[in-house]
């Protein structure tokens, strides 16, 4: 069998049973160990009931119950649902109502929670991980009764690669979120891509930093499993204080690093990395943002040892283009995309899905191995970006519509250049929303920035901005506009320049602009009375 | 603030401070807190709420921060930050915080 997610670890279990497979908190659970454990949950599954191909959401806080109920879950055949731990219990009943998940698997300390969902949810007829009692609406296993099935010997189902292995979501905040469905194909073929370009192996130490809801996890913990090597899970306190952040990556020899920038560059401004011994650290992967190029510089400098790779995609086609930074030179300008990856074709075409000529911006099509089946419950959304092009022999390929606009250089690296979405008119002209930010990041004082548009009362939209500056005296308005008049032509230039202490991100670390829009524009209604 | 800090703050009054900050700014209305309570579980307080509490504590208590002070040691609850904050005026001196 092929391809199966949860045969990962079971291989590596075989071939290195006593490695460490998950760190946390200077916890161990060795290949060995997780295997028998994610089998013992995957036998209580059975026996309640599970078939083949039914959903099981697992809600629980970073831990080691995480990359058991991941693999127990796809050991039992189900389709794994992971949540946001910190979902609201609103966005966890619309969750479990719209993938009709019949089993939940969570923890002691979200009781009380899942009782107020699961009167929400009727189908869902089991609960994993939460002491039976009569306060509780359905039948309850506790993960000690869990553990006491552990073996070597997972449940026999019949799964194919080309069964559902999970469904991710997005972090939509109000209203349902994109459930964006993978099988194990999908997500293997981006694993061994993984393993084997980054090389892999079992003495490695990856961490898990984002949440393990997102598609970083897929890299976190399955590519780390693929190459029998240790996922250490980076807890909330440590990902909240730098200092002990950079302190953890030295003591458990971190090998390889995957996150978005913004975490990075908290990491380089406030973690101490001059202080550290992390020469162990021999890749950094980073994805989802641009990365400023002076805080690209600076932790260049700052990690000496380690090759820099930026790796581009989305939950819908896991990773589809990498470009490893050159070992010399500092970078100039925006980083490209990079090359698509074994595993994609990209394309840059029109809205025809013709091509257009290299050098010219076009949207950034991709077609591969890795790319998602389809939104989950969603017909529209899927005709809408799988899209269907002629190829030979009467056949059509599909390709994922990205959203995004690119183009290809004259080196044959692609360049992103914007979110299609991302394009907005100000008074007639043409903006990119994306440019104001970089123009605002290259000055000085600005460490974060984001620009959005609010309506203007007179039928157009105006630009706002709201930059995190480094420092203690925030620079003036009136003097970061100067300086941007110098790269921005005017009409590109925020009508509004708000400094914050903080930019609200999304759960993968991007900048959340409508909760960045709603804090501000009450803000603004507020000094406007 | 009018009042310059020094003399040194009594624990007690810097947790006060600690305290009220929280509830006024950071804390979901109804929400009360320990000075013992962990603000680093993900539950309480999420990166940019701690983020803004050490911005807080740096001006309020006239901390210059080193990028060594970002550690859990030195943020974990309300207790420990008054602990901190008189080690580093300790260590700093009003020279280092003045002007």
């Amino acid at each position: 069998m092929p391809g199966l997610l949860n045969r990962l670890v079971d291989d590596a279990a075989l071939r290195h049973p006593d490695a460490p497979a998950i760190r946390c908190e200077g916890e161990t659970l060795t290949y060995e160990q997780l295997a028998r454990r994610a089998n013992g949950l995957a036998r209580v599954l059975v026996q309640t009931g599970l078939s083949r191909g039914d959903r099981v959401a697992v809600w629980l806080g970073k831990g080691l119950h995480v990359p058991v109920s991941f693999y127990g879950v796809l050991a039992a055949g189900g389709t794994l649902v992971p949540i946001d731990p910190k979902s609201p219990v609103d966005q966890v009943v619309r969750i479990l109502r719209a993938t009709g998940a019949t089993h939940l698997v969570s923890e002691p300390n979200r009781r009380e929670v899942i009782g107020q969902a699961l009167a929400a949810c009727p189908e869902v007829a089991h609960v994993i991980g939460v002491v039976p009692d009569e306060t509780m609406p359905v039948p309850c296993i506790a993960w000690a009764t869990v553990l006491e099935q552990a073996s070597d010997r997972p449940p026999d189902t019949h799964v194919i690669e080309l069964d559902p292995a999970y469904i991710l979501h997005t972090s939509g905040s109000t209203g349902l979120p994109k459930l964006i469905l993978h099988t194990h194909y999908s997500a293997t073929s981006f694993v061994d891509w993984a393993a084997s370009e980054y090389a892999l192996r079992s003495d490695d130490r990856l961490t898990n930093h984002s949440s393990h809801h997102t598609c970083f996890a897929t890299f976190d913990y399955y590519a780390a499993a693929r190459a029998g090597a240790t996922t250490v899970i980076l807890t909330p306190a440590v990902l909240m204080m730098p200092g002990s952040l950079s302190a953890l990556l030295e003591r458990e020899r971190v090998s390889v690093w995957y996150s978005v920038p913004a975490a990075l560059v908290q990491l380089s401004l406030r973690g101490d990395l001059e202080a550290r011994d992390l020469r162990s650290l021999r890749w950094v992967l980073f994805a989802g943002e641009t990365f400023p190029g002076k805080h690209l510089r600076r932790i260049r400098q700052q990690l000496p040892g380690a090759r820099l790779s930026h790796v581009y995609g989305s939950t819908e086609v896991n990773v589809c283009t990498y470009y490893h930074l050159p070992q010399t030179g500092d970078p100039v300008g925006a980083l490209p995309i990079g090359r698509a990856c074994a595993t994609a074709r990209t394309l840059v075409a029109d809205a025809a899905l013709q091509p257009v000529p290299d050098g010219e911006v076009g949207e950034l099509f991709v077609r591969g191995s890795t790319v998602m089946v389809g939104y989950w419950g969603d017909p529209d959304r899927n005709r809408e970006v799988l899209v269907r092009r002629p190829a030979v022999g009467g056949l059509d390929e599909v390709y994922f519509k990205t959203g995004d606009r690119a183009r290809v250089l004259a080196d044959g690296n692609l360049a992103f250049v914007a979110r299609a979405d991302r394009q907005v008119k100000v008074r007639g002209h043409r903006v990119e929303l994306d440019e104001v930010e970089a123009a605002l990041l290259s000055l000085a004082s600005v460490e974060e920035a984001a620009v959005f548009t609010v309506p203007d009362g007179e039928g157009s939209s105006a630009l706002r901005a709201a930059v995190v500056v480094g420092g203690d005296v925030a620079p003036a308005e009136r003097d970061m506009l100067a300086d941007l008049r110098r790269t921005l032509p005017p009409y590109a230039l925020p009508s509004q320049i708000a400094v914050v202490d903080t930019m609200p991100r999304t759960p993968t670390g991007k900048v959340d602009v409508r909760a960045l829009g709603g804090r501000l524009g009450e803000r603004m209604a507020d000094d406007g009375e | 603030m009018a009042n310059d800090v020094r003399p040194a703050l009594e624990a007690p009054e810097i947790e006060r401070r600690v305290l009220a900050f929280l509830q006024r700014e950071l804390l979901e209305p109804g929400v009360t807190i320990g000075r013992d309570a962990d603000l680093l579980s993900g539950e309480v307080l999420d990166s940019m709420g701690v983020l803004r509490l050490a911005a807080f504590v740096g001006e309020e208590f006239q901390i210059v921060m080193q990028p060594s002070d970002f550690v859990v040691e030195n943020f974990r609850s309300v207790a420990v930050i008054a602990g901190y904050v008189g080690r580093a005026g300790a260590a700093h001196g009003p020279d280092q915080a003045g002007p």
